[in-house]
């Protein structure tokens, strides 16, 4: 196990401002948003716990030109590749269900595809679990497992360094200097860092009684004609925040305008619970209700991706629960449709 | 990066002929840049530039070297534009998607093909098809519906269509008119008389969902079985490829498992004619 110091650790972000745009989590208020580097200040906050905006933002950009004329080139900008810093363990977990739509299939998104690529994800541990957070009930642990570069576990005087491909493999050995042994005692410190989440997360569970996901097999399905969902949606704004805020959320529309010289194609983030979505010709509205709309939503997320990915679509990041207006809050939900008969 | 790695660019397309089926719908001759081989259920995605894009399904034989047809319904803001096309005009298209016809399941068998409204479009791709290769196939019955008999697409193929011994075909009318000889009221209503062996009958469906709906439980009744129909669902769609969410059917999607379904797939998903 590796360790780097507060130091060297700027010195490392310096170095790796080269060949990445390099974003880090600062905190403002309650909330942690990803802002380009610009030196270790103060409101930079490494461990903590989920930014306020998902990662998939990185990589499935909310508004990213597809196609310019009829070029077949795909519209690639010059940009140097992303290096995102802090990213949690909950958002990496979001990975396997964006790879899963966009790198799957017949056809790869070469947007998505090509930042997944080029992309460098530097995460951390979370230090601390907020009320909203119930990743242990979708199988997610509060430090990252898999999917990253390199992790980071913050310590006291520094971060215990983990490194999870080639590409971080290769960024801890070229830069050696900047590494040191980690020793038994930091690594004591992080498992008991680790620990400490884990029971604060666990105490959000059972404190909200929210059900783990092996209780959730078929429950919408079950639910399907259940009262709950227009009780539930009664506060909706139809704001769309639950979807776009959400890290696994991928729908999308592809929309067109004139660009200066040719027509241009955006492919822009979509979300379930707006009424046109699923619209077709003529008016004809499959879910013409708010109700369904939002019975949708659980669907795709808890009976579609489990049965054709194997996976739940939720990370218990619980960003739907803040961002919604409307005080819909999915734990609530789940906790329904597993108790409801 | 290569030309065909980027799945949302269209290819251009030369408008080469309009021709007015009804007040409402027009087909759409096409010159695409680059050649797109199509089999009969498949769509496209047409791009009208600076507008947007909206699927189709092509409605000409799907041997065709050069060109193929859309026919277009004018219903919303993509295909108001569609109908203001004049030749020379360019378009875009991506495609062909989906999964079209399985023909080689229906080899031997007796078919029934159920068409209303614009769905008759894909069903004229097929159709040419199984008239070419007709010898591999039992009986053969279409059965149409559509609103007036002003409303009725290819009047030229359905005269002909119509002196073809080895096809037994049927248009109703919601509302006739004084030159209307044929049947008056549902396309369910003409299914009844039909003669095909229900064992291994097939039965292909397409048109608006209400159709879509009785026309399945009447051809049930009449006995046939379940896993030999097949319907061409429509959804919402944005990407065509899978990806954008828009066009979800129960556990599939339709523009890449579908459009075309057999009905074992899709009845038990709740509110399939939605
Ligand atoms: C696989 C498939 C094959 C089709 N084949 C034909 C055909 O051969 N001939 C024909 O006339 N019509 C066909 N349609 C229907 C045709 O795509 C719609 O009529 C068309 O999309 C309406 O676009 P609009 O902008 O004119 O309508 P509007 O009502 O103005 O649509 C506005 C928006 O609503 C959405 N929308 C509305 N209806 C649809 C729809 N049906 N599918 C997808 N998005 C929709 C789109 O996002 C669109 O931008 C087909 C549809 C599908 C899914
Ligand atoms: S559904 Fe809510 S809690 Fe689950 S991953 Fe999406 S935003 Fe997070
Ligand atoms: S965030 Fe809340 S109010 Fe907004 S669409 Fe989602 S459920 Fe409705
Ligand atoms: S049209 Fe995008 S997933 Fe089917």
């Amino acid at each position: 196990m590796r360790y780097i110091s507060h130091e060297d650790f700027g010195r490392l972000l310096h170095d790796l401002e080269r060949d990445y745009q390099v974003y880090v989590p600062c905190r403002k208020n309650i909330h942690r948003y990803y802002r380009p580097y610009a030196g270790l200040t103060d409101d930079v906050v490494i461990g903590e716990v989920r930014a306020f905006e998902p990662l998939k933002a990185f990589f499935f950009r909310a508004r990213q030109k597809v196609a310019e004329g009829f070029s077949p080139d795909v519209v690639h900008g010059e940009d140097r590749p992303v290096c995102i810093v802090g990213a949690k363990a909950c958002d990496l977990k979001a990975f396997a269900i964006l790879d899963h739509v966009f790198r799957g299939h017949d056809y790869a998104d070469p947007y998505y595809a090509r930042a997944r690529e080029a992309n460098l994800i530097i995460s951390a541990d979370c230090t601390y679990a907020i009320d909203t957070c119930f990743c242990l009930a979708l199988n997610v642990d509060p430090y990252p497992r898999e999917a990253f570069d390199i992790n980071l576990s913050p310590l006291d005087d520094g971060f215990l360094v983990e490194t999870g491909s080639q590409k971080g493999t290769a960024i801890v050995a070229g830069r050696a200097a900047l590494f040191a042994d980690a020793g038994e005692q930091r690594t004591r410190d992080r498992n008991e860092t680790r620990r400490h989440v884990i029971h604060a997360v666990q105490k959000n569970i059972e404190q909200n009684r929210i059900p783990h996901q092996d209780a959730l097999e078929g429950a919408v399905a079950r639910n399907y004609e259940a009262e709950i969902w227009a009780d539930e949606a009664q506060t909706c704004v139809e704001c769309g925040a639950c979807n776009t805020i959400c890290p696994t959320c991928h729908c999308f529309l592809l929309y067109d305008q004139k660009g200066k010289a040719h027509i241009e194609r955006f492919r822009i983030w979509d979300a379930c619970l707006l009424k046109d979505f699923a619209r077709v010709a003529g008016g004809a509205n499959p879910r013409p209700k708010l109700w369904m709309r939002l019975r949708n939503r659980f669907e795709k997320k808890f009976d579609f991706f489990p049965k054709v990915a194997g996976m739940y679509a939720c990370t218990g990041c619980g960003r739907c629960i803040s961002a919604c207006p409307a005080k819909i809050d999915i734990r609530r939900i789940l906790k329904r449709l597993v108790n409801h008969a | 990066m290569r030309s065909g790695m980027n799945p949302y660019r269209p290819i251009g397309a030369e408008v080469v002929d309009v021709i007015a089926e009804t007040p409402t719908i027009k087909t759409l001759r096409l010159r695409p840049d680059e050649k797109i081989n199509f089999r009969p259920g498949q769509f496209i995605q047409l791009t009208v530039p600076g507008v947007g894009e909206a699927p189709f399904t092509p409605s000409s034989p799907s041997t065709w070297k050069d060109c193929m047809e859309v026919t277009v319904m004018r219903v919303g803001k993509v295909t108001e534009k569609v109908h203001q096309l004049k030749p020379g005009d360019i378009v875009g298209l991506r495609g062909p998607y989906g999964r079209g016809y399985p023909l080689e399941a229906f080899v031997g068998k007796d078919l029934i093909v159920v068409g209303g409204g614009c769905g008759f479009a894909p069903i004229r791709t097929l159709m040419y098809v199984l008239l070419d290769q007709r010898s591999r196939f039992g009986k053969l019955i279409f059965r149409g519906g559509c609103k007036s008999p002003a409303d009725l697409l290819y009047g030229k193929e359905m005269d002909a269509w119509a002196a073809r011994r080895d096809l037994d075909l049927l248009i109703t009318v919601d509302q006739g008119d004084a030159g209307w000889r044929g049947p008056v009221g549902l396309v369910t209503g003409i299914l009844d008389g039909i003669d095909i062996d229900c064992e291994n009958g097939v039965g292909i469906l397409c048109g608006p969902p209400v159709m879509m709906k009785f026309s399945t439980r009447k051809l049930l009744q009449l006995g046939l079985r379940e896993e030999n129909l097949y319907l061409s669902m429509e959804k919402n769609m944005s990407c065509g490829i899978g990806k954008c969410g828009h066009c979800r059917l129960g556990t599939y999607y339709c523009c890449k498992d579908g459009p075309v379904f057999n009905y074992t797939q899709i009845k038990n998903f709740p509110d399939i004619w939605g």
